[in-house]
């Protein structure tokens, strides 16, 4: 187990590495820098023409004209040594201060989706595949169909509107307005908790649709098992017997695939976002990737994929601990 | 001689999305204390699904007939109908494990990958004897060391795919006689194994066997393995007993020509050089089944306008044996 | 003692033998068929499946036949209808029935409250709905050039909004046809792109094996653990916003293709991988058979259908991507229309209170999105040889 922690634990630490350099990248690619954005912003209605040798001079000066993979060795031992993710044009202030504490935010919002998405989809997976061909196995497929297929910011949209009747006008956002720039506190906290539920039913979602689905499909194949049979013609009494082989059995991809659904709770964020008007990462990702502030949009993005790659681990570990086959294939 | 189990006009139907298909038929069978009926047949023939239903162990979709009998006597003398108790009463669970054990095909997958062999041995304990978490573990390990495991101290925490095939059906051997059934049933144990070990396990069950006074039925394709372990058998063809008897008397004289067919079929060092007759043609599916005698469409000696129009009836040429087959009148005597 | 008739004598014929004739034939059929006969025969009983092809495949020709389909054009303005809900065709009205489908004139009237000047029907006034209406003169397929539409009000002077319009008084039905040209267009060219791209990267992974399958394995990992969106969106956010309409359109093309390869590629590895030790593709090879025969007839035979499949079962996130990085204002952008463009005008509860129609095209998206899905499990099934015996 030690030794496989050790070997997951190096090929996370290789996949983050390759992860930055990709986002760098992604950075790089819209048309003009750092420097030119900088004195747009800095000059335009000023009246002061900007020249060209002005640029060159901000440039220098900002270490910008280095080759780039010097500049990304330097914003990547920032972030790693420093935790500086370097300067936000767009906010005039340093990224660390314009991210603050919506990473925290954030995780509110992805662990509250993900345990809303489990609650459902694991008993409700393993009813369905016990009563396979019911009606109710049979709705569920429906749901599954439309969980897919409907876009997340129409549910979001559609959420919004029945929330609003029936709930009042303030439930968009994380808080309401006494909260919302208030410092963090109890009631804060509070606050927040009672306006989490609706983006956590939003992006659980597709994910409790995928999900059902996978459980239900393991469970159906578990249940034929002859290790079940097995168990049964030694007398484990059924409600016993479902529990202790088929569903401990239909969790495993479950566990193995708690880093795809952060990977797409993450990706719908942003939208969602829009939508809820949440103050959180991912509105703050649109935000600078419409702004083009890439260092704020970079700086996001990496932390993002970052959660993603450290779920990953964690299911991995996880999974090996829960199923003593794997260690042995790895 | 106490008889254990009796089975009569066992018929089991399934549903299915092309209809009923019923792939046992009127099967009628006995088992006595401490002694082993093989049951023979080829794929699909309905052993399996045969004693699948002494334990319950049908899925949702299957029925039983409704002249299906089958009588079973517990260990503390009372007589069990099992055809009429519920799927999760007192009495089947009881039943299962505790009265029968049953051991698979494959011995790999009987095993739930994800606990060790020991937790298994343990729960079928638990379930059935009034023991403590460590009496249970101690018994466990006896019971391993009884089936010929070595070490089995290390080897109750292993999983079951760190052991070797034969090992593997040794333990789940242990799991079945751990809560000391009375009747085993075994569903081609040996099949899967090698040949070497096949001998091996076959000697421990049948030591087994005769230890513990325990009645057996032992489910085979392979006459050669009747020979060997079993006292009577009952050949099946197409969900029908075709011909039972004395396992010795039948091998020696079958008289179903199916039975004969088998035989012919089998391999053995005195016809080394002749080649083998197998039986022509393919065993129909069951929701494909001949009118008649079921096995009329490949017998060599059917009788046109006879066997293939009525089932025949059970009838008994000696002693002991019963034969369904046109070829033997009323009295049991062959028809010229 | 037989039961074959003798030779010569003429066999009897009975209803019997003529159905168990029948069925020999079926049989024969069924065994000689191909591996795309057997897949088609068995789409064809799946009976969601066909619903959702026929949807999809209508939606297409409205798209490819947009011009026509469409009373308007997407930039047509009717002034005098703003925000203006739907009009849905009648027989009968207060003034008795008619044969030929109706709908109400408009006339103006003062609101009572703001006293702003808003058009109410006017049930005086009927207009006929016909087909083959002479309108705006457009070219269909860029070639044909035609004044008739397909459907609409017999006076060219006037205008029908069977779906509504909107706040600039655009004729919503009209948008919402053009839209599904749009984006069910960036849907095919989309997985079009991936597949080119999966089919090169996880064929030469699973061809070549060893350091380049183990490289490229990183790099699809690398890839597939970015949250899509997100890198979508910093793709988008990088195209100039001096770029035309159809340069967007194509660049957006490209980003979705450009990164929608991975599991398709992850998919044709594996299959590569596990095929190449099959028992069958070992024979061929030992029976002595060329690599391209090998290929052609003993490998990928065997796992097109899947990847097919797989094609299909893309499209959904295609179509979804590019809807939600368009409504954020991140994709296509205005004068296009897609189905996002249009439903940006739909962000808000109040649009869900009062101009409802305006999520017509929201339902375009969902029934697209589950219409390829289910044609998707519909082929997935049939695809699955060993899905049933007969």
């Amino acid at each position: 187990m030690l030794r496989f922690t050790v070997e997951r634990l190096i090929g996370m630490v290789v996949t983050m590495a390759l992860v930055s350099l990709m986002v760098f990248i992604i950075m790089e690619i819209p048309p003009g820098d750092y420097a030119d954005r900088y004195a747009f912003r800095k000059y335009s209605g000023t009246g002061i023409s900007v020249t060209a040798a002005d640029v060159q001079a901000i440039r220098v000066d900002l270490g910008l004209d280095r080759p780039m993979l010097i500049r990304y060795f330097d914003w990547i031992g920032g972030i790693v040594l420093r935790g500086d993710f370097g300067q936000a044009f767009a906010f005039e202030t340093s990224v660390n201060k314009v991210i603050g504490d919506k990473v925290w935010l954030t995780s509110g919002i992805l662990f509250a989706t993900l345990i809303l998405t489990y609650l459902i989809s694991i008993p409700i997976g393993i009813y369905a595949a016990v009563r396979r061909g019911s009606a109710v196995d049979y709705g569920l497929t429906v749901f599954s169909y439309l969980g897919l297929a409907l876009p997340n910011f129409l549910l979001a949209l559609v959420m919004l509107y029945f929330a609003n009747r029936w709930f009042g006008s303030d439930i968009g956002g994380l808080f309401s307005a006494p909260y919302r720039d208030a410092p963090w506190s109890l009631p804060r906290v509070w606050d927040m908790l009672k306006h989490l539920w609706l983006p956590a039913v939003v992006l659980a979602w597709s994910a409790v649709a995928y999900q059902i689905q996978t459980v239900r499909a393991t469970m159906s194949d578990e249940l034929n098992k002859l290790s079940v049979t097995a168990a049964r013609a030694r007398g484990v009494p059924e409600g016993r017997l479902l529990l202790k082989y088929p569903a401990r059995l239909a969790i495993n991809p479950i566990v193995s695939t708690i880093g795809f659904d952060v990977n797409r709770i993450f990706s719908e964020l942003p939208i969602v976002a829009v939508v809820l008007g949440l103050t959180e990462l991912g509105q703050l990702l649109l935000r600078a990737y419409l702004d083009l502030d890439m260092n704020v949009a970079g700086a996001i993005l990496l932390i993002l994929t970052f959660a993603i790659v450290f779920m990953n681990f964690l299911s991995d570990i996880l999974l090996a601990w829960l199923d003593p086959r794997i260690k042995l294939g790895a | 001689m106490s008889r254990l189990l009796s089975v009569e006009n066992l018929t089991i139907s399934f549903r299915t999305d092309e209809g009923t298909i019923t792939p046992v038929q009127d099967v009628t069978f006995a088992v006595d204390k401490g002694r082993t009926l093989g049951l023979v047949g080829e794929s699909g023939s309905g052993k399996s699904v045969s004693t699948k239903a002494l334990m319950r162990l049908l899925p949702r979709t299957a029925s039983l007939g409704a002249d299906t009998k089958m009588h079973y006597t517990a260990k503390d003398g009372q007589v069990m109908r099992i055809e009429t108790l519920s799927d999760r009463s007192r009495e089947i669970r009881a039943l299962r494990g505790g009265e029968m054990g049953m051991i698979f095909q494959e011995p790999m997958a009987s095993f739930s990958p994800v606990y060790t062999i020991g937790n298994q041995i343990i729960e079928a304990i638990r379930l059935h004897r009034p023991m403590s978490k460590r009496e249970a573990r101690a018994f466990a390990i006896d019971m391993l060391d009884k089936v010929g495991i070595s070490n089995a101290g290390a080897r109750i925490d292993q999983y079951a795919h760190e052991l070797s095939g034969g090992m593997r059906q040794r333990a789940m051997i242990a799991v079945a006689l751990s809560a000391g059934p009375a009747l085993l049933i075994a569903d081609e144990p040996t099949t899967a194994l090698d040949v070497t070990i096949q001998a091996q396990v076959l000697d421990l069950m049948r030591d087994l066997q005769r230890e513990l006074g325990m009645g057996m039925i032992f489910i085979t394709h392979d006459l050669g393995v009747i020979a060997q372990v079993a006292d009577d058998v009952a050949v099946m063809y197409l969900g029908s007993i075709v011909e039972r008897g004395p396992a010795r008397d039948v091998i020696r004289a079958p008289k179903h020509p199916y039975t004969q067919g088998l035989l012919a079929a089998l391999p053995s060092l005195d016809t080394l050089s002749k080649r083998l007759t197998p039986i022509p043609g393919e065993i129909p599916s069951p929701n494909a089944r001949p009118s008649g005698c079921p096995f009329h469409t490949r017998c060599a000696q059917k009788i046109a306008g006879l066997c293939d129009r009525k089932i025949p009836r059970e009838v008994v040429p000696e002693p002991g044996r019963a034969v369904r087959c046109w070829l033997y009148d009323e009295n049991g005597r062959a028809v010229a | 003692m037989t039961d074959l008739p003798e030779p010569g004598k003429p066999t009897h014929i009975t209803a019997e033998t003529r159905q168990a004739e029948k069925d020999r034939q079926r049989r024969l059929k069924f065994y000689s068929a191909s591996q795309w006969t057997l897949i088609w025969w068995r789409f064809r009983r799946h009976r969601a499946a066909m619903v959702a092809a026929v949807i999809l495949a209508t939606m297409a020709l409205a798209g490819i036949f947009a011009e026509f389909v469409a009373p308007y054009g997407t930039t047509t303005r009717n002034t005098g209808y703003i925000e203006g809900p739907p009009q849905v065709p009648q027989f009968c009205d207060d003034n008795g029935c008619s044969i030929r489908p109706f709908v109400h004139g408009n006339k103006t009237e003062r609101d009572p409250i703001t006293l702003r000047a808003i058009s109410v029907p006017d049930p005086d006034i009927r207009h006929y709905v016909s087909l083959f209406v002479p309108g705006e003169t457009v070219k269909v397929l860029g070639i044909f050039e035609t004044d008739r539409h397909l459907i609409g009000l017999a006076d060219p002077e006037l205008k029908i909004h069977f779906w509504g319009t909107d706040d600039l008084g655009r004729d919503v039905f009209s948008r919402t046809i053009y839209a599904t040209r749009t984006s069910l267009s960036i849907g095919v060219l989309g997985v079009m792109i991936s597949f080119v791209l999966a089919l090169i990267i996880g064929g030469v992974a699973g061809y070549a094996g060893g350091f380049l399958d183990n490289a490229i394995q990183r790099v699809t990992e690398v890839v597939r653990v970015i949250p899509i969106i997100p890198l979508y969106m910093g793709l988008a956010a990088a195209m100039p916003k001096e770029w035309s309409t159809t340069q967007v359109y194509f660049a957006m093309t490209l980003i979705l293709g450009l990164f929608g390869w991975p599991t398709l590629a992850r998919r044709i590895r594996s299959q590569l991988l596990s095929i190449r030790n099959e028992d069958y593709v070992v024979a061929a090879r030992l029976a002595g058979a060329r690599p391209g025969r090998i290929i052609g007839q003993h490998m990928l035979p065997s796992f097109t259908s899947f990847i097919i499949v797989d094609l299909v079962i893309s499209f959904p996130y295609m179509i979804l991507s590019e809807t939600a990085l368009s409504f954020v204002g991140l994709g296509l952008r205005p004068p296009s229309v897609s189905w996002g463009v249009l439903l940006q005008q739909a962000q808000s509860v109040r649009a869900i209170e009062q101009t409802p129609w305006l999520f017509i095209p929201a339902g375009f998206v969902v029934l697209a999105v589950l219409a390829f899905t289910v044609i998707g499990d519909g082929l997935r099934d049939a695809a699955d040889p060993y899905s049933e015996a007969k």
